[in-house]
Formats: structure tokens, sequence, C-alpha cells
């Protein structure tokens, strides 16, 4: 029964033995991304929020909450940005839902594409490199294009769908990998703080779970029924996902612990990690940790 | 009890004879933790207590792209 009402439950709360019905879990839900924007400033009334949306159920349910709590706020604006990196038949499909989720939404929702920024679909691109993994070449080319987007669309900050299970893999996958430079870069808010070339990016649901995303999804009809992107071959992450959910269902708070206890050695690592000077590519002055972009590079690559 | 577990078009996969969510899970090795139930097409949770032709679909939380 649910813990408040007693009416039946939808869920039980991961990390403790908590049961909620539909009412309590979203009230509960929406909620903790309000406390989270508030405790972590990810953005200001007033200021123009970006939203990265891919047209599943982690960006439309980021999307979703956002428009809940900006709405109110008539001085603060919302735009759903989403990147067709060019992936047939798949890309299609999630993007159809995006634009149907704002429509249905009145949200505004720009969509860019591979093909326009760089002349080339990214199964084009993969057809020439077929020695590469394609996540890495995606990834990189789409993080630049979502950046560039967001500045000429002036957007204040850029929200992504990133949640607890995400974030908690991450931060091993750096441990694993020596890189804890990387994970310097991680929390609920990051990137180069008054820099006009970076807009930063904003993790609302970065305390909750899969499971409670997924959850708020259905309750609220968004389209959950996605197969994964054919490139997808992250068996690293799986590895380390499945890993995380087994010792999680031994030991509760497991996913819980990790990220408490990152969020309070982060300022130690940002302070450790800082650098002195930002670079900025010699081909396209986007900003960079090298003398030439990776986006450029790859660009390069493919001529 | 029997009941009748779904796939992800609704379809029924195959039928089981367990008294709980957990048991159905631990036969079918499903990890709750990662796992949202639906029961005769509500959620519900491990909890919840079973009836004779129950209709139950496990969906995976995990996404990729």
């Amino acid at each position: 029964m649910c813990k408040n009402c007693k009416l039946k439950p939808v869920i039980k709360l991961p990390n403790s033995n908590i049961s909620l019905c539909k009412t309590c879990f979203l009230r509960y839900f929406e909620r903790k991304v309000r406390k989270t924007v508030r405790q972590y400033k990810l953005f200001k009334k007033g200021q123009h929020v970006g939203v990265a949306v891919s047209g599943g159920k982690d960006s439309l349910t980021t999307l979703k909450v956002l428009n809940k709590i900006i709405k109110p706020q008539r001085t603060t604006k919302l735009t759903a940005i989403s990147i067709n990196e060019g992936i047939k038949p798949y890309r299609n499909k999630t993007i159809a839902h995006a634009e149907k989720f704002c429509k249905e939404n009145d949200i505004e929702l720009k969509i860019f594409s591979f093909e326009e920024a760089y002349k080339k679909t990214l199964d084009k691109i993969l057809k020439k490199k077929k020695d590469t993994i394609p996540c890495s070449i995606c990834g990189v080319l789409r993080r630049y294009l979502l950046n560039k987007k967001a500045q000429e669309l002036k957007l204040d900050v850029l929200a992504t769908g990133h949640n607890l299970d995400d974030e908690a893999q991450t931060i091993l996958m750096n441990q694993f990998r020596n890189n804890v430079a990387a994970s310097a870069r991680l929390g609920p808010i990051t990137g180069i703080k008054n820099n006009k070339k970076f807009v930063r990016r904003i993790k609302p649901l970065y305390f909750l779970t899969e499971k409670e995303i997924m959850t708020y999804a259905i309750l609220n009809k968004i389209s959950v029924e996605h197969s994964r992107c054919p490139y997808s071959k992250e068996a690293f992450r799986d590895e380390v996902r499945a890993t995380l959910n087994n010792l999680n269902k031994k030991y509760p708070s497991t996913k819980f612990s990790i990220i408490n206890s990152f969020i309070e050695m982060l300022p130690l690592l940002k302070k450790n990690y800082k650098k002195s000077k930002i670079n900025y590519c010699n081909n396209c002055e986007e900003p960079c940790s090298q003398e030439t972009c990776q986006t450029c590079k790859i660009l390069e690559g493919i001529k | 009890m029997k009941i009748k577990i779904l796939d992800h078009q609704d379809k029924i996969k195959k039928t089981l004879d367990v008294s709980s969510i957990k048991e159905a899970a631990e036969k079918l090795n499903i990890n709750l933790e990662e796992t949202v139930i639906l029961k005769n097409g509500e959620l519900t949770t491990e909890d919840t207590k079973l009836k004779e032709n129950d209709r139950i679909r496990f969906i995976t939380t995990s996404s990729g792209g």
C-alpha cells in the first residue's frame, strides 16, 4: 500500500522500503527535480533553457518536468533541441516521438542534422570509418553540434536526460580506466562558467534512477518502446550497469552511495583538475583541449 | 498458481507456476532493480499479490542511444 494514502502502489522506491501510489509518486518525482534545480542552481528565472531531446524516455521526461516548472515562470523560456545524426531508421522514429510530444505539449522544437552541418549522415561516415567505435565518433559530433546550436539559439543552459544510474556507471568506468580527470567534468551542472563559447550542461534527473524515470514516463504516457540504437555496443557500460544493479540488489544503497560520496568529492576534483587556460580550435575556434578539436579531426579524416 | 508472462507486444511469452513476482523474476533471471512491472496492464510493485491467470510484463529500464 502507498505509504502516504494507502492506495494501490505503482512503485517501491529504490533505496527504501517505501511504496507510493501514482499521485504521491508523481509529486515525489517532480519535487526531487525541483530540489535539484534549486540546490545546484541549474538555471534562474528569466533564462533560456534548452533540452537536448532524442525522443527516448529520459530526455522526454526531462522535457516534461522542466516544462511544468518553467511554464508558470513567464520570463523563463524553454526550447527543445534534437539532433538527427542520420541513423536510419532508428533516429527518424525517435525524432517523430519528440515532434509529437512537443506538439502535444506546445513546446518549441528545433531539429538539426549531421547532414546539414557536416554534409554527411552518421551512416555514411561509419561506412568510411569501419575500424572505429561508432559511439565515440557520434558522441563527439553530436556534442559539438549541440553546443554550437545552443550558442546560436542563445541558450543559457542545456539540459540532458542523464540520471543517477548513468552517472554512477560513468564514475566507476572512469575509476576503472584510471581517468579521474574525466570525473571532474561530471556532476549536476558541468562546463565552463561565463564562457560565451560553451553552453553549460545541466542534469535535472541527476538524483533519480532509471526505474523511477521509466515509471514516471509510463504514468505520463511517454513512449518507452524504443529499440536500442543499432550502433550501440557499449559492452563495458553494459557490464558495469549489470554489476551495479546486482550489487544494488544485495546492498540496496550502493548506487546512491556512489553518487553521494562523489558529490562530496566533486569540489576537490574540480579544484584539482581546473584548467588555467581554455584552448580554442585553430580551425573552427570552438573550445577544446588541444590545438585542433576532435570534431575537426574527425571531419578531416572522412574527407 | 499459473501466471502469464507477456512480451513487449503484450503477447503471451510463457506461463509460469509461481507464488510471487519475485519468484517469477528469479525464474526468468530478471533483476528487479532494473525492471518495471505491469500487472494486467497496470504498474505495480514486486510485493503485489498474484492471482491465477494474472498477466505480468517485465520492462527493463536501461536504454541505449
